[in-house]
């Protein structure tokens, strides 16, 4: 690797785009270790040499606020970047380049990209480059990143930084500071070289602000003569407000002679003049997300067709393998497991694939900032982000839509919790169970049944929100919305693209190990290795029969439960093979690979389940485990197996508690 | 008065920031600062204040827009 650059800016300053322009499919999604924060790195080569890249995490500032700013501190601070990339939004330079004012005083070399500058232009804005470079001593380019052809700019940038060491000459910074009483007192007392990279200008300007890291480290380095001396000026000196102003001070200095702008009126569109209406807003936010799920069906269905065109293959594959003799278990595993989960795969990576797509657009032309504006007020009632009712909403269709759908949430906390929540959404696959079960055993009472489970899944999601919540979004860390609604923007077609396929290929090998994982487990113990005899997973089942029964499940609705959380479409399947003696111990596997749910169901139904056994089982599958590719995409989206499997265990657990619930109420009734 | 109480398609001088050093770090970092003029393009009931400051629309929390103190100047 010849050098490691690290993306800083603030939100809508186009990180992404230019991470997504330069890494393209190598890039690789994790977390950082100990927080709750997605870790976005990337390589690139340029000229025969290898790069990394790491994007930090997007703050409005350096001051340690959140994990967000101290990952990026430390990041920075510990020598991991060899130069800092420093971006600026050109449509909007004087407020996007606080991030750079706030990083200058930071010893380490940075070049400084003023984004966007076909909006700017569009705007009538005139920007001069060169002269900001004079004055500030770093390199400085513009650059519009809608194609990759004019990146040479860019590379030439990040290499003067690299070879002069480049640092961002902070005099005139300084001498705005020194306008606020007491900093150069505060200053004398603050050595430079005294604390990482940070020069001492920096760390008395966040001293000023109460930076609760700075003051950690200064609270170790100083004498308690000098804390004494540091705490008495700092109650005088105006805080965060006070410097803030002296950066922008700066700012303004540095854009005079730099900066040419008309005098810009504001004027809401039409469009947003129809989302942020206090009567339309709701509505038209909801109605965007569904046409955009309908949408994201398009790209998605030629992945739908291969998956359904592998399933379609086991049986061949079987009847091949089975005439040249191959063993019989190692048929099954080949077409039952491993020919099944990649049928699955496929069709969920087409499904991911669209949602990503369909809605990281909607994001970078700037509606995503509005369905946050939206659904601010109710969402935060759960501790989420306005953002958070697309994945619910998408969560009706497809849970892994859903989960695929959350990765516009920026806060890792929030995403996880948003995707615990998503999971109580009842998907497709459960309302086409739900209402044939129910009109079966209840004829019109079916719709109470459904009034019911929408009136549970409510509750579901709110009891949720508060057992998660505690950890995943702590409640001191529960800030009122302070965010910037973008103009519109034209799509960025290559960069989300390359993204998207990035994406894909990168969901498509952790969802791989997963689903294989799981659909394997399940084989395995669904499976009669000795003919005649049952598999495990029923032994397992009858022997604790007379537990499930407190749930209201016989053994064989129990193994129906257990299938629903593969698959909920198999649940019907494996009733109707299990009540129908005789052939059941290929049941399960049948059922699983989607074999056809025999005729008489119904009479089945009627005759071996009772009422109150109906309607706890109903709500049994509804609110367990939505699928094994729901929890793959959980743990795609995560990046965490703990979280994961802790979500798992608490629908398991929480479906069976439910059912409880309801077959005791249901004995009353009945 | 503060930032809740004005009206929309009004403008306004911050005249003062409040609260606590988080939210004065957070607001001044994105752009609002004593002394600057926002214009006020929406104040709606149960939903976030939206101003116009320094070229960009800014969406803000509605509790914590009582730590903005304001001067009406249109």
């Amino acid at each position: 690797m010849t050098a490691t650059i690290a993306l800083l800016g603030q939100p809508n300053s186009g990180k992404s785009t230019v991470f997504n322009a330069l890494t393209g499919l190598r890039q690789h999604v994790g977390n950082w270790p100990g927080k709750t924060v997605e870790k976005k790195e990337g390589t690139f080569s340029h000229d025969g040499k290898e790069y990394a890249v790491a994007d930090l995490p997007g703050s409005y500032s350096l001051t340690a606020n959140s994990d967000e700013e101290e990952i990026t501190r430390d990041f920075i601070s510990s020598g991991k970047a060899d130069v800092v990339c420093i971006l600026a939004d050109s449509s909007q330079l004087e407020r996007s380049l606080f991030m750079m004012a706030d990083y200058a005083g930071i010893n380490v070399p940075s070049f400084l990209v003023l984004n966007m500058a076909d909006v700017a232009e569009d705007q009538g804005k005139k920007i001069d480059a060169k002269a900001l470079e004079a004055k500030l001593g770093i390199p400085v380019i513009q650059l519009s990143a809608t194609d990759n052809k004019k990146y040479e700019a860019f590379f030439d940038a990040m290499n003067r930084a690299i070879n002069n060491k480049s640092l961002i000459n902070v005099s005139g910074l300084e001498t705005e500071l020194e306008k606020i009483e007491g900093y150069s007192t505060l200053k004398s007392i603050i050595p430079d070289g005294s604390i990482d990279n940070y020069s001492s200008m920096w760390l008395s300007a966040k001293a000023i602000e109460n930076d609760k890291l700075v003051m950690e480290s200064l609270n170790k380095y100083l004498s308690s003569d000098s804390l004494k001396k540091l705490d008495s000026i700092r109650q005088n000196t105006g805080g965060a407000v006070s410097t803030g102003n002296s950066k922008f001070a700066w700012i303004d200095e540095l854009l005079d002679g730099v900066l040419q702008e008309k005098n810009d009126q504001v004027k809401l569109g039409k469009l947003d003049r129809m989302y942020l209406s206090p009567v339309w807003g709701k509505p038209a936010v909801i109605l965007t997300i569904l046409f955009g799920l309908i949408g994201s069906f398009i790209p998605a269905l030629p992945f739908m067709g291969l998956g359904q065109a592998i399933g379609g293959l086991k049986t061949p594959v079987a009847e091949a393998l089975f005439s040249a003799g191959v063993n019989e278990i190692l048929i099954t595993i080949i077409c039952n497991v491993v020919l099944q989960s990649f049928s699955y795969i496929l069709q969920m990576l087409g499904f991911v694939f669209g949602v990503v797509l369909v809605f990281g657009l909607l994001e970078e032309v700037g509606v995503m900032a509005r369905i946050s504006y939206v659904f601010d007020n109710s969402m935060a009632k759960l501790g989420l982000q306005g953002k958070s009712v697309m994945p619910f909403l998408i969560s009706f269709g497809c849970t892994m839509g859903g989960a695929a759908g959350t990765r516009v949430i920026d806060n890792w906390g929030q995403k996880v919790l948003t995707i615990a929540l998503a999971w109580a959404v009842p998907c497709g696959a459960a309302w086409s169970v739900i209402p044939m079960l129910a009109s079966l055993f209840f004829g019109p009472g079916a719709v109470l049944v459904i009034v019911a489970i929408l009136v549970t899944m409510v509750l579901h999601m709110w009891i949720t929100a508060k057992i998660f919540g505690r950890k995943l979004v702590k409640t001191g860390e529960r800030y009122g919305m302070i965010m910037e609604l973008p103009p519109y923007h034209k799509p960025k077609w290559g960069a989300l693209f390359r993204y998207v396929l990035g994406r894909t290929k990168d969901t498509f090998f952790r969802v791989s190990k997963v689903v294989l994982l799981v659909c394997f487990l399940f084989w395995a113990l669904s499976y009669s290795f000795v003919p005649g005899s049952d598999p495990i997973l029923f032994r397992i089942g009858k022997a604790i029969e007379p537990v499930t029964r407190v749930f209201g499940m016989g053994w064989q609705l129990f193994m129906a439960f257990i299938a629903s959380s593969v698959g909920k479409e198999g649940a019907l399947g494996v009733i109707s093979a299990l009540f129908n003696d005789g052939s059941f111990y290929t049941a399960f596997s049948d059922a699983m690979s989607g074999a056809g749910v025999a005729a008489d169901l119904n009479e089945v139904l009627l005759s071996n389940v009772t009422k109150p056994e109906a309607l706890a089982f109903i709500f049994a599958i509804t609110f367990n485990m939505p699928c094994v590719v729901a929890l793959a995409a959980t743990y795609q989206e995560t990046a965490s197996a703990k979280w994961t499997a802790r979500i798992a265990a608490y629908y398991t657990a929480g479906a069976l508690l439910l059912s409880m619930i309801v077959y005791h109420i249901g004995l009353l009734i009945w | 008065m503060s930032l809740v109480e004005a009206k929309a398609n009004g403008e306004v001088r911050v005249s003062k920031i409040s609260g606590d050093a988080r939210f004065q770090s957070r607001i001044t970092s994105i752009g609002i600062t004593p002394g600057c003029t926002l214009k006020v393009i929406r104040n709606d009931r149960n939903r976030p204040v939206l101003v116009y400051s320094r070229n960009t629309m800014i969406a803000l929390n509605r509790k914590e827009c009582s730590s903005i103190d304001v001067e009406v100047l249109s």
